[in-house]
C-alpha cells in the first residue's frame, strides 16, 4: 500500500512541471508548491494512519497467537492418563546383612528345627529381597503378594510368601468383620504377622524359630472381627491347609489345622499404648513334618498357644523422637505322635510331650534416628523318650538361651542400618558369639506404621 | 471332626456379635488431628461426639495405628482428615481392620481436607532423594483461614446428609460460624499487614499455608529435605544465610525437636519460636479462633521488638 502512495507521488511531481512550463507565473508556481505540499501533508497523514493500523492488527494477531500457545500449554501441563494408572503400588525391600559367628555349629538341642528357623548365612548374605504388589482390586476386595528372593541350601530361591484377598468395607459385611483368604502370615502371636523387615532385631526369637520356623504362612482363611466396644477388642480364627510348619506334609484332603484368638488393646493417657493377647494354633501332620534337612519328621497332632504383650510409651508425646517399645510373647506347644531321626535311626518312636519359650524385648528409640534394644529369650526343652536317646531331640537336660543387643540408625521412613551382638547357648558346650551388620531398605511404596 | 465345630461356633460366634451393634444416636467424628474435632465441635456441637487420633505434641505423620485407633474408627460416622498422603502409615491400616462401610472414599462419612482446599507444593517431579515428600502437594492445609472455612462448609454438608433430622441445627451452627469466623479473619488480615515479606526459617514445610496467606517470606528449612533431620552443613549453610539477611524468627511446632533452631537462633540472635500450630500446641489454645489469635500475637510481639 505504501508503495502505491510513494509511485503516485512521484508520477505527479513529474507530470506537474511539464504543465507547468506552459504558463510560468509566480503566483502558479506558489499555487503548485502549497498544493504538493497539502497533498504530501495528506499522504502522509494517511500513510501514517494504516501504519497505526497495521500495527494495531499485528498486535492483537500476535496476542491471537500467544492466547492459542497459553491454551495448548495449559492442555499440556495438566494431567494426563497414562495406561499404567492403575497399576498396584509396588514396594521393594532390600535386606542384607554381614555376620560372623563364633561357633561353627548352631544346634538347638532337644528340638526338631525347620529350614528358616536354622541360624542365618554367615559372611555377607542378601538375605531376603521382597517384592511386593498391593492394591484395591475393586470396591470390595483388595489384593496383595507377597514374593522374597531368599538363598538357601547355596540356591537363589523365590519364596510365595504372601498372596491373598482381603475383603473392603464396600463389600457391606457388618462393621468390623473382614476375611481373608490365600497365604499370609497369619494372626499368631506379634510377630508371626510381620514381616521380617518391619522386626526390631535382624534375627526372630527362638521361639519363633523352633515352633513357628520363623513364621507361620499356611495356605489358608481367616476371619477376623473388630468388637463394637470403646476398648478395642478382636476375634478371629482360620482354617488352613496344614501344610506349614507346626504342621507339615497336608494332602490337603482335609483342612488340616485351624486357629483362635483374641486380642484387646487401648492407650494409657495420651502417650501409651497397649496390647495383649491370646492365640491358639492346632493341627495335624498326617504325612509328617520334616525338619532338620529332611532327617527328622513328626507325624501326628501339635497344639501350639501363645500370648503376647506389646506396650508403648511415648516420654515427650511424640513417639518420632523418643519411644520405649516393650514386646514380650510366650509359647507352649503339645505334641502327640511319632518322631523319627533318619540320620540316627531311631526309628518311629512315640512322642507326647510339652514344650515352652518365651522372649522379652526392649526398644529405646532415644533420638529421631538412633535406637537401641535388648532381648532375651529361652526354650524349654521337652523330655526325651528312651528311643530318642542319642539323636537330635536329645536335649541332654539343655535349655537353650539366647540373648541380643542392637543399634539402628533409620535416616529417613525407607531406609535403616544396623548392628547387633548375639551371645547363643543353645546346646552344652557350644557357646556362640554373634556379630551382624544389617540394612534394611524400602523402595517404592510408603510403608505401614502396624501397632 | 471336632475342630469344624469349633470353627462353627467361630463364626456363629461372629454372627452373634454385630446383630446388637447397630443403632445410636449421636454422630461420632473420628478426626484425625485435633483441628479437625475441634472444627466438629463448632458445628456439630452438642450433637457430636469427636475423637482425635493425634494430639499437638505429636508429628501426625508417625504415629502407628494403634489398638485404641482402631476401636474408634470401627464406631465412627464420619472421618475427617488433612489427608495428601499426611495419614498415609496408618489410615490404611485403620481402613483395613475396621472395615467400616460408612468410611469409603465415595461416602458421605469420608472427608478429607485436601480434597476440598487448593493445594499448595504439588511437586513436578517424585523422587524419594527428595525426602518424604506428597504427591498430593502439602498436606498441612489448616494454617489458611479461608481453607478451615472452606472445610467447615463441606463439613456442614456432611453432617447434614449423615444426621438430617438435625440438618438445621448444622445449618445454624456453621452460619453462626462462619460469621464469627469471618469477623475474625478481616482482623487477622490487618494484623497480618505488618509481617508481610518478612523472612522467616521454619523447621519443617508445616507453615507452607500459613506463610503463603500471610505473605512471608520462607527463607529455609531446618530440615535438609522434609521428614530427614537436620544435618550440621545444612545448619552451617542456613546460618550463613540468616547472617547474610536479616530474619524474623525461626519458627517450629511443638512436636518438633528443639535442638537445630535452637542452635541457629545461638548463633544468628533470630529467636526461635514455638507457634501453636493446632490445638493443645500451648495450653490457651482451646479452639481454632485463639490458635490463630496467639500465633499472630507471638509473631507480631517478634516482629515489634526487632523494629
Amino acid at each position: 500500500m505504501r508503495k502505491f502512495y510513494t509511485g503516485m507521488s512521484f508520477f505527479l511531481m513529474t507530470f506537474l512541471p511539464i504543465s507547468s512550463a506552459q504558463a510560468v507565473t509566480d503566483a502558479d508556481i506558489e499555487a503548485l508548491r502549497n498544493e504538493i505540499k497539502s497533498m504530501k501533508q495528506s499522504y502522509e497523514g494517511r500513510i501514517t494512519e494504516l501504519e497505526a493500523k497495521l500495527e494495531v492488527f499485528e498486535a492483537e494477531k500476535a496476542k491471537a497467537e500467544d492466547m492459542k500457545v497459553k491454551k495448548e500449554s495449559s492442555i499440556a501441563s495438566g494431567r494426563k492418563i497414562y495406561d499404567n494408572e492403575f497399576n498396584p503400588s509396588i514396594s521393594v525391600i532390600l535386606n542384607g546383612k554381614y555376620s560372623s559367628f563364633s561357633s561353627k555349629d548352631s544346634e538347638i538341642s532337644g528340638f526338631a528345627v525347620g529350614e528358616e528357623g536354622e541360624r542365618g548365612n554367615e559372611g555377607f548374605a542378601v538375605d531376603e529381597s521382597e517384592l511386593n504388589f498391593s492394591a484395591n482390586i475393586d470396591d470390595k476386595f483388595y489384593g496383595s503378594v507377597t514374593a522374597a528372593i531368599v538363598r538357601e541350601e547355596g540356591e537363589d530361591k523365590v519364596e510365595l510368601e504372601e498372596a491373598y484377598v482381603q475383603t473392603l468395607a464396600g463389600l457391606s459385611l457388618p462393621n468390623g468383620l473382614t476375611a481373608k483368604a490365600g497365604r499370609a502370615f497369619w494372626t499368631f502371636g506379634y510377630l508371626n504377622e510381620h514381616h521380617s523387615h518391619a522386626d526390631d532385631f535382624a534375627d526372630r526369637p527362638l521361639p519363633n524359630r523352633v515352633f513357628l520356623n520363623k513364621s507361620y504362612n499356611d495356605d489358608g482363611l481367616e476371619v477376623s472381627y473388630v468388637l463394637p466396644t470403646d476398648l478395642y477388642a478382636e476375634i478371629g480364627g482360620g482354617l488352613f491347609r496344614g501344610d506349614d510348619i507346626p504342621f507339615g506334609g497336608s494332602d490337603g484332603e482335609d483342612l488340616d489345622a485351624w486357629s483362635a484368638y483374641a486380642r484387646i488393646g487401648g492407650d494409657i493417657g495420651d502417650n501409651m499404648s497397649w496390647r495383649l493377647g491370646g492365640y491358639v494354633l492346632s493341627g495335624e501332620s498326617d504325612e509328617g513334618r520334616s525338619t532338620n534337612e529332611d532327617a527328622v519328621i513328626f507325624i501326628g497332632d501339635t497344639d501350639l498357644y501363645a500370648g503376647d504383650l506389646r506396650f508403648t510409651w511415648a516420654p515427650t508425646g511424640n513417639q518420632r523422637n523418643q519411644e520405649i517399645t516393650l514386646q514380650g510373647e510366650y509359647f507352649w506347644r503339645d505334641e502327640d505322635g511319632t518322631y523319627e531321626d533318619l540320620d540316627t535311626g531311631t526309628g518311629a518312636v512315640t512322642f507326647d510331650d510339652k514344650s515352652d519359650g518365651w522372649y522379652a524385648q526392649v526398644v529405646y528409640k532415644f533420638l529421631q534416628q538412633w535406637r537401641v534394644g535388648l532381648r532375651y529369650s529361652e526354650l524349654e526343652s521337652p523330655d526325651v523318650p528312651a528311643g530318642l536317646v542319642g539323636s537330635v531331640l536329645d536335649s541332654g537336660g539343655h535349655d537353650s538361651k539366647a540373648t541380643a543387643i542392637m543399634a539402628d540408625w533409620t535416616n529417613s521412613e525407607f531406609s535403616r542400618l544396623r548392628l547387633q551382638y548375639n551371645h547363643e547357648e543353645l546346646s552344652d558346650n557350644q557357646n556362640d558369639d554373634q556379630i551382624m551388620v544389617q540394612y534394611i531398605m524400602s523402595l517404592g511404596a510408603h510403608g505401614a506404621h502396624k501397632y | 471332626m471336632l475342630r469344624f465345630f469349633h470353627i462353627a461356633w467361630l463364626l456363629v460366634l461372629v454372627i452373634l456379635l454385630f446383630l446388637p451393634s447397630t443403632s445410636f444416636a449421636e454422630i461420632r467424628v473420628f478426626a484425625c488431628e485435633p483441628e479437625w474435632a475441634s472444627l466438629a465441635k463448632e458445628i456439630g456441637g452438642s450433637k457430636v461426639e469427636t475423637f482425635t487420633a493425634t494430639h499437638a505434641r505429636q508429628d501426625p505423620h508417625y504415629i502407628r495405628a494403634r489398638p485404641s485407633l482402631i476401636a474408634k474408627m470401627r464406631k465412627a460416622d464420619l472421618l475427617v482428615c488433612s489427608g495428601a498422603g499426611l495419614e498415609a502409615g496408618w489410615l490404611p491400616i485403620l481402613f483395613q481392620k475396621a472395615g467400616n462401610a460408612k468410611l469409603q472414599p465415595d461416602k458421605p462419612g469420608y472427608l478429607f481436607a485436601a480434597d476440598i482446599v487448593p493445594m499448595l507444593e504439588k511437586p513436578i517431579l517424585l523422587d524419594r532423594s527428595m525426602g518424604d515428600v506428597h504427591p498430593e502437594g502439602n498436606p498441612h492445609v489448616h494454617l489458611n483461614p479461608n481453607n478451615v472455612l472452606l472445610v467447615a462448609k463441606e463439613m456442614t454438608k456432611r453432617l447434614k446428609l449423615l444426621d438430617p433430622s438435625n440438618a438445621e441445627s448444622y445449618q445454624s451452627q456453621f452460619e453462626n460460624f462462619s460469621k464469627k469466623w469471618q469477623n475474625a479473619l478481616s482482623r487477622w488480615e490487618q494484623q497480618v499487614l505488618n509481617l508481610k515479606g518478612k523472612r522467616i526459617v521454619t523447621h519443617h514445610m508445616s507453615w507452607s499455608y500459613f506463610i503463603d496467606w500471610i505473605g512471608l517470606s520462607l527463607v529455609n528449612t531446618l530440615e535438609p529435605k522434609p521428614g530427614i533431620p537436620a544435618t550440621t552443613n545444612h545448619l552451617e549453610a542456613l546460618l550463613q544465610q540468616v547472617r547474610n539477611a536479616p530474619v524474623l524468627a525461626i519458627i517450629r511446632t511443638p512436636y518438633a525437636q528443639d535442638k537445630a533452631s535452637e542452635w541457629l537462633s545461638e548463633k544468628s540472635g533470630v529467636p526461635a519460636i514455638v507457634l501453636p500450630y493446632t490445638i493443645g500446641g500451648t495450653n490457651e489454645v482451646t479452639d481454632l479462633f485463639k490458635l490463630f489469635d496467639l500465633s499472630l500475637q507471638l509473631l507480631e510481639e517478634i516482629n515489634n521488638v526487632k523494629r
